[in-house]
C-alpha cells in the first residue's frame, strides 16, 4: 500500500504565505516534510511544467530532485484546464480539436518521466454546461475517448475526477458519462470529498465502477452542498454560501466520509495502485497544510492500513 | 500645495491564488483602509474566477454590477476607485493565455483588444486612471527591446483610454529594461505627453539604483500616478537581467536570496524618502493619486495601518486632514 501526496501547500515566508514552488528552498522543505511522515511519492499539476523548466531544466531533473529527498517518484499529474466556452469546453464539439492538441502537447512535455495517470475534470463548470443534457454528456464522452487514446499512446491512463461544481457530478450524470465512455480509454479517479459534497456516496459509487478506477483522492469534508452552491457564479469552490472551507484532511473530527468503509471496499476490489492524499485549501479558517498532511498520514498509517489488513485477512 | 489624493493598492491582500476571494474578505480590507484614513482603493488586473476583483466580468457578477461594487465600497467608507494596474504581457485564461509583448508590434492589436473590457469597467466605476506595465522583465525580452514599439502601443492604449475619460500612466518596474533614468527618459521622450503619463514607483526606482526624488523632479510634469512604497534593497548585482528574475530575484530563489524587497514605511532600513517625494509633488501642479502600495507584505492590515501612521506623523501632515471625517453611506 503506497501513498502519494497531492501538491497543495502553503507555508509562511517573509513576504506572506507561499506555495512550495516559490523557491528551491521552499520545494526542498516541502518534499522533506512529505517524506518525513511516510508518504512514498507525490502527485502534481501539469501546469507546473513552466516553473519546472525555469527552475529545474526538465521534468526528469525535477523528479530527480524529488527522489533525492527520499520520495519514489511523481505518480500522477492533474491537468487543471481553464474551461473557456469559446475554445475549451468538452460539451462543445467545435472546441475538441483545440483540446486534443493541448493533450498532444502536454503528453510530449511530460514524456521524460513515467506517469500512472493524467487526471482531468471532465466537464466545464456546472453553470457553463447547464442545462446538462444527455447529448452534452455524450459529446463530452466522445472527446475523452479520443483524449484517452492519446494519453494511452504515451503510456499514461486518462482518469476523470468529478469536482462537485463541474457539469457531471450527480449520480445520474455520472452514470450517463461512464455509459458513453470506453472503459479501455477513460478511467475514474474517485475524490471522496467531492462526491460526498455532491450527495453521491463515495463507497457505493466506487463499488459500482471499481473496475474502472485508477486512483483516489483521500480527502474529507464537513459539508454537503444542500443549497445549490455547485452552480454558483462565478465560483463555488471558495465562495460557496455553505462554507468558506469545503475540504479537510482525512481523520478530521466532523468529517462526513466513511474512510474505513471506503478502504475496505478498496481492498475487497483488489485495487493495487497508488493511494493519493489531498486536502486543497486546508489553510482556510486557520488551517495548516503541514499539520493536515501529517494528520492525514497518521490516519492512513494507524487506522486505514490496519483496516486494510483486517479486510485482506477475511 | 497641489491637491493630490491618497489611495491604497489592494494587491497586497492577494497573497496566493486562493486568498482574498470571498466578499467578506474584501469588506474587511475596505474597512481597514477606511478607518486608517484612506478614501480610495486601487484594483489590479488578474485572471480566473478567484481573481474576482481583477476581472470585470467577475467583479460585476460578485457585486451585481459595477455600481453595486461602488456602493459596497461606500458602505465601508471608501469613496472611490483611484486606479487599476494592468500588465499587457500577463497571460489570462479569459484571453486564451495569449502571450503578448508591448515591444512586439504584431501583438499590439491583441493588447488593445484585451484592455478594452478594463476601460469599460473603469468608466463604470468612475475611475480615471489605468496604470499599464510598460514592458515585461528584461530577462524575458533580452537585448531586443524596441522602445519605439513600446511607446507606440502605450500611445494607442492611452488614446483609447482618453476617449473614455481615462488617462494612462506607464509603470516602469524594477525588472524592466527601462528601469533606470536613461530608460525612463527614453520612453517619455518617445511618447505623446497628451496620451502617456509616468507612474512614479518609488520603491522600484530605489531597487533600480535610482533616486526617486531626482526622478520625480526631472519628470514632474509627466507624472500621472504614484506608487508610494519603500524598499530596503538595491539590485546592485543586476539580478533583474536573469531570465527568471520574477522568481530568482523578487522571490529570493537565487543570488542574494532576498525574499521580500518591498516594505511599508517607517522601518530603519527603508531607503525611500517619502516626505521628499511628496514635497516635490506638493510643489508642483500634481493633482492625481498617490497610491500606497505594500505588495509582498506578510501582514496586509499591519502594513496599511503602519503606512497610515507614517503619513500622518512623519511624511504628510495633510494626510489625516484629507481623510474621511463623515460617516460611511450605509
Amino acid at each position: 500500500m503506497k501513498w502519494s501526496y497531492m501538491d497543495h501547500w502553503r507555508s509562511p515566508s517573509p513576504n506572506g504565505p507561499i506555495d512550495q514552488w516559490q523557491t528551491y528552498d521552499s520545494m526542498d522543505r516541502f518534499l522533506k516534510q512529505v517524506a518525513a511522515v511516510g508518504y512514498d511519492a507525490i502527485d502534481t499539476f501539469d501546469h507546473r511544467y513552466f516553473t519546472i523548466i525555469d527552475q529545474y531544466g526538465s521534468v526528469a531533473n525535477y523528479q530527480e530532485f524529488v527522489q533525492e529527498r527520499g520520495l519514489e517518484r511523481i505518480v500522477n499529474t492533474f491537468h487543471a484546464a481553464a474551461y473557456d466556452q469559446r475554445n475549451y469546453a468538452p460539451h462543445i464539439a467545435s472546441t475538441h480539436d483545440n483540446i486534443l492538441e493541448d493533450f498532444r502537447v502536454t503528453m510530449d512535455r511530460w514524456s521524460g518521466i513515467q506517469l500512472d495517470n493524467i487526471i482531468v475534470m471532465p466537464a466545464t463548470l456546472y453553470y457553463d454546461m447547464e442545462p446538462v443534457t444527455e447529448d452534452k454528456i455524450k459529446t463530452t464522452a466522445e472527446l475523452w475517448n479520443k483524449v484517452g487514446a492519446i494519453t494511452l499512446d504515451a503510456g499514461v491512463k486518462l482518469t476523470c475526477h468529478h469536482e462537485f461544481f463541474c457539469g457531471i457530478q450527480s449520480k445520474e450524470e455520472l452514470d450517463t458519462f461512464y455509459a458513453y465512455t470506453d472503459p479501455a480509454l477513460v478511467n475514474l479517479f474517485v475524490d471522496t470529498a467531492q462526491h460526498c459534497i455532491a450527495s453521491v456516496d463515495p463507497v457505493e459509487f466506487y463499488e459500482k465502477y471499481a473496475d474502472r478506477v485508477t486512483g483516489f483522492h483521500f480527502k474529507d469534508t464537513r459539508h454537503q452542498d444542500l443549497v445549490g452552491d455547485y452552480r454558483r457564479r462565478p465560483d463555488a469552490e471558495l465562495m460557496g454560501t455553505t462554507t468558506p472551507r469545503w475540504f479537510h484532511e482525512m481523520g478530521d473530527e466532523g468529517g462526513l466520509v466513511d474512510f474505513e468503509a471506503f478502504m475496505r471496499a478498496v481492498v475487497r476490489n483488489g485495487y493495487d495502485g497508488w493511494l493519493s492524499v489531498e486536502h486543497d485549501k486546508a489553510n482556510k479558517l486557520g488551517g495548516d497544510h503541514a499539520e493536515s498532511t501529517a494528520i492525514a498520514r497518521w490516519y492512513a498509517k494507524n487506522v486505514l492500513e490496519k483496516v486494510a489488513r483486517e479486510e485482506a485477512a477475511k | 500645495m497641489s491637491g493630490f489624493r491618497y489611495s491604497y493598492a489592494l494587491n497586497q491582500w492577494r497573497q496566493s491564488p486562493t486568498s482574498f476571494v470571498r466578499l467578506e474578505d474584501h469588506e474587511r480590507a475596505f474597512k481597514t483602509l477606511s478607518v486608517s484614513g484612506f478614501r480610495a482603493v486601487e484594483l489590479w488586473a488578474g485572471t480566473g474566477r478567484w481573481s474576482n476583483l481583477g476581472r470585470p466580468e467577475h467583479l460585476r457578477l460578485n457585486y451585481g454590477s459595477s455600481a453595486g461594487f461602488v456602493g459596497r465600497l461606500a458602505e465601508c467608507g471608501i469613496d472611490a476607485v483611484s486606479s487599476l494596474t494592468w500588465d499587457p504581457s500577463a497571460p489570462a485564461a479569459e484571453e486564451g493565455f495569449d502571450l503578448r509583448s508591448t515591444s512586439r508590434p504584431a501583438d499590439h492589436a491583441r493588447i488593445l483588444a484585451a484592455v478594452d473590457p478594463y476601460l469599460d469597467l473603469l468608466t463604470e466605476l468612475g475611475c480615471d486612471r489605468i496604470v499599464v506595465r510598460a514592458t515585461e522583465p528584461a530577462g524575458r525580452i533580452g537585448a531586443d527591446l524596441d522602445v519605439g514599439a513600446v511607446a507606440s502601443v502605450l500611445e494607442r492604449i492611452g488614446s483609447a483610454a482618453k476617449d473614455r475619460g481615462v488617462r494612462l500612466a506607464a509603470d516602469i518596474d524594477c525588472l524592466s529594461p527601462l528601469r533606470d533614468a536613461a530608460g525612463i527618459a527614453s520612453l517619455l521622450d518617445s511618447t505623446d505627453p497628451d496620451l502617456v503619463d509616468l507612474s512614479l514607483s518609488t520603491a522600484d526606482l530605489v531597487v533600480a539604483g535610482e533616486d526617486p526624488v531626482a526622478i520625480a523632479r526631472r519628470h514632474v510634469d509627466r507624472i500621472g500616478h504614484v506608487h508610494l512604497k519603500d524598499s530596503h534593497f538595491v539590485d546592485s548585482e543586476n539580478a533583474y537581467l536573469l531570465p527568471g528574475a520574477e522568481v530568482d530575484m523578487l522571490q529570493g530563489n537565487a543570488g542574494r536570496r532576498i525574499e521580500r524587497w518591498f516594505f511599508e514605511f517607517g522601518s530603519e532600513a527603508g531607503l525611500v524618502d517619502a516626505a521628499a517625494v511628496l514635497g516635490v509633488l506638493g510643489e508642483s501642479d500634481y493633482s492625481g493619486w498617490v497610491v500606497l502600495e505594500s505588495d509582498q507584505s506578510p501582514e496586509p492590515a499591519t502594513s496599511a495601518m503602519l503606512n497610515a501612521w507614517y503619513l500622518t506623523h512623519i511624511a504628510a501632515a495633510g494626510f489625516r486632514a484629507a481623510a474621511r471625517t463623515e460617516e460611511p453611506a450605509r
